[in-house]
């Protein structure tokens, strides 16, 4: 089975933030107002911010100073605690590695987004709502698992949501092989934040194929996990800059 | 199958037929499953029908490839091209949020004609007929008034034939007036370019090919005057290839480019011009130049004879002389082995090439700005750099049919003969447009009787923009094209709306490579409200005027323009349509002294010969200049007289406001999110994201070092009044530590009070603050020269 994982390179990632917005229009995560943006309650799957860094003899003081810029999907974590703090089984991960949201399972009771060591799981605080005619981009793509709404359908009030790796493409792209009436490869699947990426810095693939880019880079000596030591085993990679 | 089938039809026999499976016109069926299928992953439902355009993105100067997908018949996601070579598949937050400008709820949904006092926003309904009319008839009257110069039209970003098409319409009516807005950002640039290598014309830098990257504050990650363009060059450079290049960022403001450079070098705002001549110093006397280059094919390097059998001073002694480093060191703040090292690193890792800001950084607003620009151009011609892989190139472009014969009637060649009214060419003997200079000139007395605003918002986007207002109040018809009810547009007679580029026929040169490209937008919808292309306006205004004019324009649509121009290119119209994008790509060099050398280097040049010669002593200035005495100099804020006006030279900034007033530099930067245009300001996923840099969402902020804010008893997320000799704003400071103690960062494109729900009412301009005025001698805004306090609110 294919291990889907993501690789970042940190060295060609200039901070454009094209993967928040490509992710938000392909994945339908509404604007908020600007009041509860300010509050930190907006939806980006994959938010990019800046984290000052210093060097030099002066830390911290003019002219050595540094601020290097994160950008930050989700882990799919391999031993995720989003999964085991929730009660009712709404996330789980699946056959592919992938991290998963089911809305119609969610309670809403917030345990993953205080579970998970990176921030990257969104509560919904209000309905979703498109102003006007704004409403009419959104994508009708909907992914079902056993009847219950995932990926990009459109989510109610009260429920968490994250990263899918856009995994309605994955099963777009296994439909596409199968009415051409031939095998799907893994390369013919990408997330939205993979293809848009200004600097080609990401890379998106099977972990588990000895082949693959990803695989490849995670063998490099600046290949990184955001915080090794949380214990959740995160699998989306960074190549460290410079 | 029939060829000949537009865009709208083919969308309407798609939605009639219910199948996507043909591919027609750029469109293919890319995935037409309605039937939910089992797969392991879940089961998908989605839309009937989805068919994938081409297109360009026009949301800034890049004009990336686009693929748009539509949806039973609904635009719901934008990707990039990937035969697009300056996108190559990418596409930035701006292009990514294009579907919310397209749905936008503030578009204006068709033509209006104003009604009560002018910004009154009492507007009523009119017909795209009775437009064509209204505007026909006051060029009419201009015309038979003898004075079609006071018909005038202000642009930005005109794409493709899109300029020409102006030009032609312009010259048709007989009016030397179409302004472009370069003059508050790439002016400066094309000036350096003009006055060295003789090419009015950006530089294309190889950046792919560079070890050496060093940038003048160019700011190649965020708004460039091609940002995709270099974000490409830059991250290909990085791990693209199998030595990683290394590049040095000189910036009073480190911002995200310095940040993400190997080496981000403060220097003190205004003072590029003396750190390239200090460079140039060290190169000279190391002796690693180009000595081929220099000798072969540039002037003035050495000492020459020149009329009259006067010695001249070359740029060897005159950098010899007056711009050691450690004198350097005092003018930039950056430390004289710094600029050693800088300077063998450049010259000894080659390929290398110093890159020109287009738009941004504190190199552009003045003559020490064209100097300066001057100076670091230089530094690629003392290494080689010009025309060789790595180094800079010369843009091509594809040989398009040319319009045919246009013949003026009388009227039309008097009128031509007439002074511009921003007074490039004349009060301004070096700009060839003086955008924010129209405002002055039309309420000093310029007689305008019509006034076109085409992709550009003068009200907001000139430094003190206000006064565009008044100039408003002079001119009898003002008709903006806006799609959007902007600032100028709320203040004008007539507002035409033009579609979205999703919605519109218009073609794009491809930019930024070198070699020749056309990229084609076309509707990837029916539009969805009652707009018009505004080349299509001006053939129904051309038919209603008659005449000379109707037949200059024998064409039904800009579509047909568009076939007639591209005819030769070398692809076929459909195929065009099919893939967006035409191009022949591979830089095709011209050696050094060849035929072709000669439409590299010196081509443009006016008062100089155009002899191929690569000018370390600008010839053009010299001509201009030379011979002027102090006092005329000093009007054009030249202090150096003779050779040393034609050399380049490091100019005191002509700052308004005093030292001890005013003490901090107010530089107005472009963001990657909210871009250089209104429009993009009313898109509510751009605002969210707009201050990632200091945690900022939906507002505008003021980015002071930290030890400078501390010195005024000022904390993170305080509230402070910035005040200019202009004016006085208010909003919020956040500290930045890599950011010059002297200089005073605010971001552009907030602080609307027009344009739609989202953009309005959101933070500060910056320009309003800024000083109004014209740079003397090139006609360039005086972006840079500003000076502001800031004080607890």
């Amino acid at each position: 089975m294919t291990n889907w994982c993501m690789v970042i390179d940190l060295d060609k990632c200039v901070a454009c933030q094209a993967c928040s917005i490509a992710c938000r229009m392909e994945n339908n995560t509404p604007v908020v107002s600007p009041e509860e943006a300010k509050n930190g309650r907006a939806i980006r799957w994959n938010d990019v911010f800046p984290l000052p860094v210093h060097f030099g003899p002066d830390l911290g003081e003019y002219p050595n100073v540094k601020t290097h810029y994160q950008t930050r999907p989700c882990m799919h974590c391999k031993n995720a605690p989003c999964v085991k703090a929730c009660p009712v089984q709404a996330t789980y991960i699946d056959e592919e590695g992938i991290v998963r949201q089911n809305y119609n399972r969610c309670i809403g009771c917030r345990f993953c987004t205080v579970a998970c060591p990176y921030g990257v799981r969104y509560f919904n605080w209000y309905k979703p709502q498109w102003e006007g005619t704004l409403a009419e981009y959104r994508n009708p793509d909907q992914v079902r698992v056993n009847g219950s709404l995932e990926g990009p359908a459109v989510r109610p009030v009260g429920v968490v949501e994250k990263c899918t790796y856009c995994v309605h493409r994955l099963v777009k792209a296994r439909e596409q092989a199968a009415a051409e009436g031939r095998e799907f490869r893994a390369d013919e699947y990408v997330p939205a934040c993979v293809q848009t990426c200004t600097g080609k810095a990401r890379y998106f693939g099977d972990l588990d194929d000895p082949n693959s880019t990803v695989s490849q880079l995670s063998k490099s000596l600046r290949a990184v996990h955001l915080l090794e030591d949380s214990g959740a085993h995160p699998k989306t990679l960074y190549l460290s800059e410079g | 199958m029939t060829k000949k089938l537009s865009r709208r039809d083919f969308l309407k026999v798609a939605a009639a037929t219910g199948g996507a499976a043909a591919v027609v016109g750029g469109t293919k069926a890319l995935f037409t499953s309605s039937q939910a299928k089992a797969a392991g992953a879940g089961q998908l439902t989605t839309s009937a029908q989805d068919v994938i355009v081409p297109g360009v993105c026009s949301l800034c100067p890049s004009g990336c490839g686009i693929l748009a997908r539509v949806a039973d018949g609904k635009v719901v996601k934008l990707e990039g091209n990937p035969m697009h070579p300056i996108n190559l598949g990418a596409l930035c937050p701006k292009g990514q949020a294009a579907p919310e400008l397209l749905y936008n709820p503030d578009r204006i949904t068709g033509p209006m004609k104003r009604n009560g006092e002018r910004g009154s926003g009492d507007w009523d309904e009119i017909s795209w007929d009775d437009a064509a009319q209204l505007v026909a008839e006051q060029i009419r009257a201009a015309r038979e008034a003898g004075h079609p110069e006071s018909v005038a039209l202000m642009y930005g970003d005109t794409r493709g034939q899109l300029r020409s098409f102006f030009e032609r319409f312009m010259q048709a009516v007989g009016s030397p007036n179409l302004v472009s807005k370069e003059s508050l950002n790439t002016a400066a640039a094309k000036l350096g370019m003009f006055l060295t290598q003789g090419l009015y014309a950006l530089p294309v830098y190889d950046l792919e090919n560079a070890n050496y990257i060093l940038s003048f504050g160019a700011n190649l990650l965020e708004a460039g005057w091609n940002p995709q363009r270099t974000i490409s060059g830059w991250t290909f450079g990085r791990r693209g290839r199998s030595n990683r290049n290394k590049i040095v960022v000189i910036d009073p403001r480190q911002g995200v480019h310095g940040a993400k450079a190997d080496e981000w070098i403060p220097i003190n705002p205004g003072t590029d011009a003396a750190l390239a001549l200090g460079m140039a110093y060290v190169i000279i006397k190391s002796n690693l130049f180009d000595s081929q280059f220099v000798h072969d094919y540039g002037f003035g390097f050495d000492d020459f004879v020149g009329e009259g059998g006067k010695t001249r001073k070359g740029f060897k002694n005159w950098v010899l002389e007056n711009y050691d480093p450690k004198k350097v060191e005092k003018i930039t703040g950056v430390p004289a082995t710094t600029i050693a090292r800088l300077a063998g690193e450049l010259a000894s890792n080659k390929p290398a090439v110093a890159v020109l800001p287009g738009k941004g950084g504190l190199l552009n607003g003045g003559m020490g700005g064209v100097y300066a620009a001057m100076a670091i151009h230089m530094l690629n011609g003392l290494i080689g750099a010009i025309e060789s892989p790595g180094g800079v190139l010369a843009q091509q472009y594809f040989p398009v049919t040319p319009y045919p014969d246009l013949s003026k009637d009388t009227v039309a060649a008097k009128g031509l003969q007439a002074e511009r009214v921003d007074g490039a060419g004349t009060l301004f003997p070096l700009a060839r447009h003086a955008y924010q200079a129209v405002a002055d000139r039309v309420l000093e007395g310029y007689p305008l009787e019509a006034l076109f605003l085409y992709d550009c918002n003068p009200v907001f986007d000139a430094p003190g923009g206000a006064k565009f207002i008044q100039a408003f109040e002079k001119i009898p018809l003002v008709v903006s094209f806006s799609t959007f009810m902007d600032e100028s547009a709320q203040y004008a007679d007539l507002v035409l709306p033009e579609p979205t580029f999703l919605e519109r026929w218009q073609d794009d040169y491809i930019e930024g490579l070198g070699y020749p490209g056309i990229a084609l937008r076309q509707p990837v919808i029916e539009p969805l409200y009652d707009t018009m292309n505004t080349a299509d306006f001006l053939l129904r205004v051309a038919n209603s005027l008659g005449g000379e004019i109707a037949k200059a324009f024998p064409w039904d649509s800009y579509e047909q323009v568009l076939e007639f121009r591209l005819q030769e290119i070398g692809s076929d119209w459909e195929a065009l349509k099919e893939l967006g994008v035409w191009l022949t790509p591979g830089y095709r060099f011209a050696k050094r002294g060849s035929e072709r050398w000669f439409d590299i280097v010196g081509r443009d040049r006016l008062r100089a010969p155009r002899d191929g010669y690569f000018d370390f002593y600008s010839r053009e200035l010299f001509t201009l200049l030379g011979k002027k005495n102090k006092g005329d100099l000093e009007k054009f804020g030249v202090t150096q007289m003779g050779d040393g006006a034609a050399l380049p030279h490091p100019e005191p900034v002509a700052y308004a406001g005093g030292e001890a007033e005013f003490p901090f530099v107010l530089n107005v930067f472009t963001l990657m999110s909210l871009g250089p245009k209104s429009e993009t300001a009313n898109m509510p996923s751009l605002q969210e994201i707009s201050g990632m840099t200091v945690r900022e969402t939906w507002d505008s902020w003021l980015e002071m070092n930290p030890k400078s804010a501390e010195e005024l008893g000022l904390r993170e997320n305080d509230r402070v009044n910035i005040e200019s000799p202009f004016g006085r704003i208010r909003t919020q400071v956040k500290l930045a530590p890599g950011l010059h103690p002297d200089v005073v960062n605010l971001p552009f494109n907030q602080g609307h009070t027009a344009v739609g729900r989202f953009a309005k009412g959101r933070g500060v301009n910056g320009l309003e603050i800024m000083n109004p005025a014209s740079e003397p001698l090139c006609g360039l805004a005086a972006f840079t020269n500003t000076r502001v306090k800031v004080s607890r609110a």
